[in-house]
């Protein structure tokens, strides 16, 4: 369709996010109707666009008609296609999820909304820009958004976990925007293909600079180990939907960034070392963390940095079924934690620590919920008719490809970890007894049908993975190839 | 002499973002740590500039009279990309002392060691 241009997943979400309190001002129920209209409609667009892009193609849109590589330009390629048909679809879900959220009045879900309309249109614009100031820009975007969802409730301890990410955060982009400026110092262009092409030119010592220098800028977003001291509150004093929306866009675009300039921009020996190593050590301190974990909104933040920790160790391999490994995972994850969110936030509705000694017998009491949760839960480590399984095998395989056992039997254990886990909450669900006097909060009708829809692509994808991995290993082949990339954004440059 | 100005501004610009890192890693205070923030932010902006910057040069706008002569020009990217980044860091100061103020108002103290509900 002439209406499908990748331009409005950014131009839509921020219009709409500043309209908001004028549409409100004409009839107070647009304030919930009118976002879930946006992300509807971009959802609906980006399957447009993924399903009519050619195998190999990518489309390239110049902003403000100024040519590349001068001007700014969105890259809608398979694999950021790939990851922004997963960002339009959960903020979908997120909305559909939220809809009735807090019912104390229409200022808390304009807020909401407001914020959350710019995270999405901050972690898209990450994702499809091509231009690494751009980058810069949207990253601090949906940074931005982001404190401001973090510190949402008044009554928590929001603010503090807030502060405590804005901190880092703002340290982290300012070393970014270092690494960026040194980057122009050296090669005097911003465009990523541009760079991709002068990269060589720059001293392998200055490389290595500016690559920590954005390794610390995108680590934070991605949940890197040093860096990821955030995510434990962030997740725990948001509410469920941010914390679901944490997991599914702000760690996908991070993640994103981070593998974006490694693949496409650095030429550098011993990168994907360092990311191995990174992902090593977060994946095990994080999964060796969430196993103590009293709070189950902590535990899950835990296991989501593991699970992160996991897709860089994929990213790192640097072969293609390792990059499609990663690909599925970060669809999986995204899917599953949203659910594990997105249960876990009415089973602990009513109790003020959240604490997972709480939920013995919930499953009676909330039959639903504690099967959505346990559906989550068995998918996440990767038991069999679920998509979990599938992305947990391909890990294993592509990391046995590349030799390293040693890396494959971390994993292992870590997945044995994550059972446990796991597993001790469906067992306080179902084997224990009820605690007297539970106040019990029935999930809204809508948050049913968020949970039901993401329970129906799990097991849809667990059943049939054929659905995806054709349009994986696309997405694959993109990233892998880094002169195709080149040649779509700069057709008259070559590489040599 | 030119030169000696020039480190000067490169000098003074890593001096800006070192006191800007050690106000917001040292300090205990909310509000210091979030000047601190502004210092260190004001450094790299200023690195920025100086990147830019040529000598002799005039400023970078397209006119009758620079056109057909052998003028040169101060780089206008690095000036775009500060004024951009001056914006974010003003968004991030603004949102950071909104965050101090909840962050009183609750706890009645600015400073950072009293303020601990969550683990640090």
């Amino acid at each position: 369709m002439v209406i499908s241009n990748p331009i409005y997943f950014i131009a839509l979400p921020l219009i709409a996010a500043f309209l908001l309190p004028l549409i409100g001002k004409v009839y107070k129920p647009l304030i919930r109707i009118f976002p879930g209209l946006v992300f509807a409609f971009m959802a609906y667009i980006s399957f447009d666009l993924f399903l009519n892009l050619q195998a190999g193609e990518a489309k390239i849109i110049q902003i403000a008609g100024w040519e590349q590589p001068w001007g700014i330009n969105l890259v809608y390629g398979h694999f950021s296609g790939f990851i922004t048909l997963i960002i339009t679809t959960l903020a979908f879900l997120v909305w559909v999820y939220s809809y009735k959220f807090k019912k104390v009045g229409f200022d808390n879900s304009q807020k909401f909304f407001i914020l959350l309309m710019l995270m999405v249109a901050g972690s898209i614009g990450v994702v499809l820009t091509g231009d690494i100031f751009n980058l810069f820009v949207f990253i601090e975007i949906t940074a931005i958004s982001s404190y401001g969802l973090t510190a949402f409730y008044k009554g928590r301890d929001g603010a503090e976990a807030a502060f405590k990410f804005l901190l880092i955060g703002a340290l982290s982009s300012t070393f970014l925007l270092l690494g960026i400026l040194i980057l122009y110092t050296q090669t005097g262009t911003l465009n990523m293909a541009e760079l991709a092409v002068k990269i060589k030119t720059i001293e392998p010592a200055t490389q290595a600079l500016v690559l920590i220098l954005f390794f610390v800028g995108f680590g934070i977003e991605a949940e890197m180990f040093p860096l990821n001291g955030w995510v434990p509150d962030a997740y725990s004093q948001a509410p469920a939907p941010v914390a679901a929306a944490f997991a599914g866009m702000l760690a996908k675009s991070g993640i994103y960034g981070l593998v974006r300039i490694i693949y496409t921009i650095f030429d550098l020996n011993g990168i994907f070392g360092l990311l191995l190593i990174m992902g090593l050590l977060t994946m095990v301190i994080a999964e060796t963390a969430a196993l103590k974990q009293k709070n189950i909104r902590r535990m899950l933040a835990y296991s989501s940095m593991g699970q992160m920790g996991l897709i860089m160790i994929a990213f790192s391999l640097n072969t293609k079924s390792g990059i499609y490994a990663a690909l599925f995972l970060m669809f999986n994850h995204a899917v599953i934690k949203t659910m594990l969110f997105f249960s876990a936030g009415f089973l602990t509705y009513t109790t003020k620590n959240k604490k997972i000694s709480d939920l013995d017998g919930f499953g009676k009491i909330m039959p639903f919920t504690a099967l959505m949760f346990g559906l989550g839960a068995f998918a996440i480590v990767g038991f069999p008719p679920f998509s979990g399984f599938w992305s947990k095998i391909s890990v294993l395989v592509a990391t046995a490809d590349k030799g390293f056992y040693l890396v494959l039997a971390t994993i292992l254990i870590t997945s044995i970890v994550e059972i446990v886990y796991y597993f001790k909450i469906i067992g306080r669900l179902y084997f224990k007894k009820a605690h007297k006097e539970v106040e019990v909060h029935k999930p809204s009708w809508n948050a049913q049908i968020a949970m039901l829809i993401l329970a129906v692509i799990i097991i849809t994808i667990g059943i049939y993975p054929d659905l995806i991995t054709g349009y994986i290993t696309n997405a694959a082949d993109a990233l892998f190839d880094k002169a195709a990339y080149i040649k779509h954004v700069l057709p008259n440059l070559t590489l040599n | 002499m030119q030169e000696y100005l020039t480190y000067s501004v490169y000098g003074s610009a890593i001096l800006l973002m070192l006191i800007g890192l050690y106000a917001a890693l040292v300090k205990k205070n909310l509000i210091k740590i979030v000047i601190g923030l502004s210092i260190l932010d004001a450094g790299v902006h200023l690195l920025f500039v100086a990147v830019g910057y040529l000598n002799n040069a005039t400023a970078p706008i397209f006119s009758e009279a620079v056109i057909g002569k052998n003028v040169v020009m101060a780089d206008p990217v690095p000036q775009a990309l500060v004024l951009t980044a001056i914006v974010i860091g003003f968004g991030v100061t603004a949102v950071a002392l909104a965050l101090v103020v909840r962050l009183y108002r609750k706890h009645n103290t600015t400073n950072i060691d009293e303020i601990k509900n969550l683990k640090w």
